[in-house]
């Protein structure tokens, strides 16, 4: 079963919105891509300001006690202003990590202060193709190894990864001061990506075996519904941004909408921009249920293709100022790529709901 | 539980009650003519179960529910595979526009009565050969005769009208203004002289469709429906009935399931297809995009349930279902390799992937084409302009053909 909106989380879309369409510029995020490690400071500054950071934790632990519907709502619409920072959505996947999985003083160590963005925190579970790698060492409480291109990487406080212990799988939590990291350019730069070089770094044991396999799909899961939203966001912007130039340029005589080659084109990124809604909606729905991990890939998968093609669509719509750098649109289309890569490529989450579809029907 | 769960359920149990009897496995090898009459029957005992005319006021027979409970029901309905086909139109159009349209209540409510019973069955004649997505540019004319009418012309694809005791027909009654203000809404009686009807064979192989021809069918003036010259109105009330349907993510084909199956026990290249990646991304992106479609609706019903008004996105159903079934049901087809050539024109489409695909293009056609589809969202929910029309405010006559 899908939702309806209560009047709170109406607010929650709304205020956001307000908040973000009046601070977040194309003209701030454009020199963003041109440097390593620079994030738009603003976004990280309301996000922590308004409880974003918070939404989803207990308010035992300074948290305010909603869920993955409500940071949804928060994602849909960072999405739509592209945000600037990328940190709302590994923080929360991790300090679920540690709410789940870790002993009381872990949680007091670390979730009040992710509640209120003062840390900040990153999943490193990817490694190349892997989505889930575990060739980072573990062993007598220290890591070893390199976590590649890891999304945050420049600046997080604390990282939660996989690895392996040589006999077993490892989802454990380190700390990340004094360790090395070399930032790497990316056609997304602001979204920090670095390598992570542990080396002999303290951390501790969250999850083993095949519970810990479990762990890092179910983080990945959650924060696949975070994104698929944040997708949807950016992919209903990109929506509305053609068409809007599709009434205002004209060509032969009339606005450019009316051709339907040009106006199917962009009724068709209606269609998939409900249909990512509708996914992402859904799976946030569904949390704590048994097809939770299916709904969260199908919503994955709905979202990143929406995207993706609403990029690619919203710049042919736009002719030859869609593809200047003033514009803007390359931002978007850096932006449904890194989102497409960092929770996981489709090809993981094809295989994912493959395999659930397969338990379902045997 | 709520309401519509507790109505949902007894719906259910009167259905499994029936199903032995009308269900699919009931109608296998039976003729079109068996197959009515059993629809006819079916049709019988759904009203006096109280499941006809859900939504319909409780004055012309209705049950006076909501559209909610009809769309549970359809829904709950739908897999048996019940023999309703042949009263599809007649239920879902004709007989809800008398309703709404025709003066004399008594005459009104008699068949009513009887379309729900499966005794009467009506049809919509719209489409023409000039016309069919351009519903205004048809040429079917009414000119007065006495105190009546006299109709000419030809419809076409109308839908069982090889069945029909009545139907619903929108005419050319002013050739001398522009083409929407010129029309006129009448019904006909099918059974009148000089009404014939001839089934169209579609690529199929089945003839649910026909060409109807009128050649000096008089109607008399308290047959009309509309004001002269007011009938595009009631044509567009008409079409705006089946707001509220129950969708089919599966684009009214079969089910992933089916298609999860097949794949399960074929082979490509001598290794199991379920493990190539072709197909698991076929099965994971259908999946999603029905899973999404799901929730569409689900959401579309409970913003119905809290006396909201569903938004516009439930009209994406049939565009993205319809045409990924098709391209699904190819894919089913190659996956059986020689064995896929094997066809049989009457399986039901929910079950079989031959039949499911040489059908699937009708889905696409009728009801509104794709292309209608893609521009109604355009131009009604995205608010981009309507196509240049070169015959808009000509009078219908200077149209150059």
């Amino acid at each position: 079963m899908s939702i309806l909106y209560d009047e709170g989380q109406q607010a929650i879309a709304s205020e956001s919105r307000r908040i973000l369409e009046a601070h977040v510029t194309t003209e701030a995020l454009l020199p963003l891509l041109e440097t390593q490690d620079a994030i738009f400071e603003p976004f990280w500054s309301i996000a922590k300001e308004q409880g974003w950071t918070a939404v989803a934790l207990p308010e035992a632990y300074g948290g305010l006690g909603l869920g993955l519907i409500e940071l949804g709502l928060v994602a849909l619409q960072a999405g739509r202003s592209l945000s600037g920072a990328p940190f709302l959505t590994p923080s929360f996947g991790a300090a679920r990590a540690i709410l789940d999985h870790g002993d009381e003083a872990l949680k007091q160590h670390w979730l009040p202060r992710l509640a209120t963005g003062d840390a900040i925190c990153a999943i490193a579970f990817a490694e190349g193709q892997q989505v889930i790698g575990r060739s980072l060492a573990f062993k007598d409480g220290k890591l070893g190894g390199t976590k590649p291109a890891v999304t945050g990487g420049t600046r997080a406080d604390v990282a939660v990864v996989t690895a392996s212990d040589g006999k077993e799988p490892i989802l454990a939590v380190a700390e990340l001061a004094g360790i090395e990291r070399q930032a790497i350019d990316s056609f997304d730069n602001s979204r920090c990506a670095a390598d992570l070089i542990f080396a002999d770094t303290p951390a501790t044991v969250l999850a083993r075996g095949p519970a810990a396999e479990e762990a890092a799909l179910h983080i990945l899961a959650l924060q696949a519904v975070i994104t698929a939203h944040e997708q949807t966001g950016g992919a209903e912007k990109l929506l509305e941004t053609a068409r809007d130039y599709a009434l205002t340029r004209r060509a032969f005589g009339q606005p450019i909408g009316a051709f339907q080659s040009v106006k199917h084109r962009i009724a068709e990124i209606y269609a998939l921009v409900e249909l990512a809604r509708a996914g992402a909606v859904h799976a946030a729905s569904r949390e704590g249920q048994d097809d939770f991990i299916a709904a969260a890939a199908a919503a994955r998968i709905q979202a990143t293709d929406s995207y993706d093609t609403a990029a690619r669509d919203c710049v042919q719509v736009h002719g030859g100022i869609g593809v200047t750098w003033e514009a803007g649109l390359h931002l978007h289309m850096r932006r449904a790529r890194s989102l497409a890569i960092e929770q996981g490529n489709l090809f993981f989450w094809e295989d994912v709901l493959v395999d659930r579809l397969r338990e379902k029907a045997a | 539980m709520s309401d519509i769960d507790i109505y949902r359920r007894k719906a259910r149990a009167w259905l499994e009650s029936v199903a032995p009897r009308f269900g699919r496995a009931a109608r296998a090898g039976l003729s079109e003519e068996e197959d009515l009459a059993l629809g006819r029957a079916y049709l019988r005992e759904r009203f006096a179960a109280g499941y006809a005319g859900i939504n319909w006021p409780i004055e012309f027979g209705g049950q006076g529910l909501g559209h909610i409970e009809k769309v549970a029901f359809e829904t709950e309905e739908m897999p048996f595979g019940m023999p309703t086909a042949y009263f599809s139109i007649s239920l879902g159009m004709p007989v809800p526009i008398i309703m709404r349209f025709c003066e004399d209540k008594a005459w009104v409510k008699e068949r009513v009565l009887k379309a729900l019973q499966g005794e009467e069955i009506w049809c919509q004649l719209f489409s023409e050969p000039a016309g069919g997505s351009d519903l205004a540019g048809l040429r079917t004319r009414a000119e007065t005769d006495g105190n009546g009418w006299k109709i000419n012309g030809q419809k076409v694809w109308t839908s069982w009208a090889q069945y029909s005791d009545y139907g619903v027909i929108v005419v050319r009654t002013d050739p001398t203004v522009p083409k929407h203000k010129g029309l006129t809404y009448f019904w006909v009686d099918m059974k009148a002289p000089g009404v014939t009807v001839r089934p169209i064979k579609l690529a199929g192989g089945d003839s649910h469709v026909n060409e109807v021809f009128f050649d000096d069918v008089k109607v008399g003036d308290d047959h009309r429906m509309s004001p002269v010259g007011g009938g595009f109105a009631v044509a567009m009330a008409t079409l705006m009935i089946e707001r509220y349907v129950a969708t089919d993510s599966a684009g009214f084909g079969p089910h992933l399931d089916l298609f999860v199956a097949l794949a399960e026990e074929a082979e490509i290249n001598g290794r199991p297809a379920i493990e190539d990646g072709r197909i698991r991304q076929q099965i994971a992106r259908n999946h999603a995009m029905r899973n999404s479609l799901d929730a569409i609706t689900a959401r579309a019903m409970k913003m119905m349930q809290a006396g909201m008004e569903p938004g516009p996105e439930g009209s994406l159903n049939k565009l993205v279902s319809v045409r990924s079934r098709q391209k699904l049901s190819e894919l089913a087809i190659d996956l059986q390799g020689a064995a896929g050539l094997h066809f049989d024109a009457h399986a039901p489409v929910k079950q079989d992937w031959g039949a499911s695909w040489i059908n699937a293009p009708t889905g696409r056609i009728a009801g509104g084409a794709d292309e209608m589809l893609l521009n109604t969202i355009a131009e009604k929910i995205l608010g981009l302009p309507q196509d240049h029309r070169p015959d808009k405010g000509i009078p219908f006559n200077q149209i150059p053909a």
